[in-house]
């Protein structure tokens, strides 16, 4: 199964820290509230994280219009390299992505990280089918459509 | 949450983009309106099928009819697709500002107790 048949978003960041840290931060109560699902105007008031395959996690962030409350479930932790967690917003939607951190270390001392969002869905079986990315598939209609849409 | 794509609209956004019939329907109509019959013609399938496949598509708010005398006229509307470009990128900023909050926290620690790592010069 490869991502790109899914709806997937695909983000990278250079590290300066080592693999180690870099991965050990997903699963540390302390830093995970201040980088994961926070927000400039939020407070973090809950974070549970249970960092072993099948364990959960659960972050909320209290925001001006209510607590957003963030649950998953660890699929893989294989330190430093691969995190594997599902993720998703429980009162916004019963859907949840798959979420892949893959951590390659550098010979400077640094590392790169990859992470892919999978969005799994209804429509997921469908998207299956579909040749293309959905990046690319919403790209070129786009394109192929721009003249209409000007 | 923005409120603009709910789950359920993005679900019958793409369920309708997934099918390759229903994407050459949507080019199709790119190029102007186009009766039922028309839109059919270069399919090698029932027109009872097409009209399923166009009801997918409305549903999805990718086109629309008029009735022309007895004749149902469809046409594109694109804007949906904007729409899930916009979510998607939206998706990828936030991936990317949470990347760029743990690299703003691991340089925050670092600058507070140094650890010399091997390899790694700092100014």
């Amino acid at each position: 199964m490869k991502t790109e048949d899914h709806l997937a978003i695909t983000v990278h960041h250079r590290f300066r820290q080592p693999a180690e840290r870099v991965f050990d931060a997903w699963l540390d109560v302390r830093l995970a509230s201040r980088f994961l699902f926070s927000t400039e105007t939020g407070e973090m008031v809950r974070c549970d994280i249970d960092p072993r395959v099948g364990g959960r996690f659960v972050l909320t962030d209290r925001r001006p219009d209510g607590d957003v409350e963030h649950t998953g479930e660890y699929l893989a932790i294989e330190r430093p390299r691969r995190l594997v967690f599902t993720f998703g917003i429980p009162a916004a939607s019963p859907t949840f992505d798959i979420v892949t951190i893959e951590i390659t270390p550098e010979g400077d001392g640094g590392c790169t990280l990859h992470l892919t969002a999978e969005m799994q869905s209804e429509w997921k079986d469908y998207a299956d089918r579909a040749r293309q990315g959905w990046a690319q598939i919403l790209a070129s209609l786009e394109a192929a459509l721009g003249e209409t849409t000007a | 949450m923005k409120n603009a794509l709910t789950t359920s609209r993005l679900d019958n956004l793409f369920v309708a983009l997934a099918d390759e019939t229903r994407r050459a329907i949507l080019a199709r109509l790119s190029s102007g309106e186009a009766r039922v019959t028309e839109v059919a013609a270069p399919f090698d399938i029932s027109l009872n099928s097409v009209s399923k496949h166009i009801r997918i598509l409305e549903r999805a708010g990718l086109v629309a009819r008029r009735r022309a005398g007895r004749e149902h006229v469809l046409h594109l509307e694109p804007r949906p697709l904007a729409e899930a470009s916009d979510w998607l990128q939206s998706r990828q900023r936030a991936w990317t500002g949470r990347l760029q909050r743990l690299q703003a926290l691991l340089d925050e620690e670092d600058a507070a107790s140094p650890r010399p790592s091997k390899g790694v010069r700092r100014p």
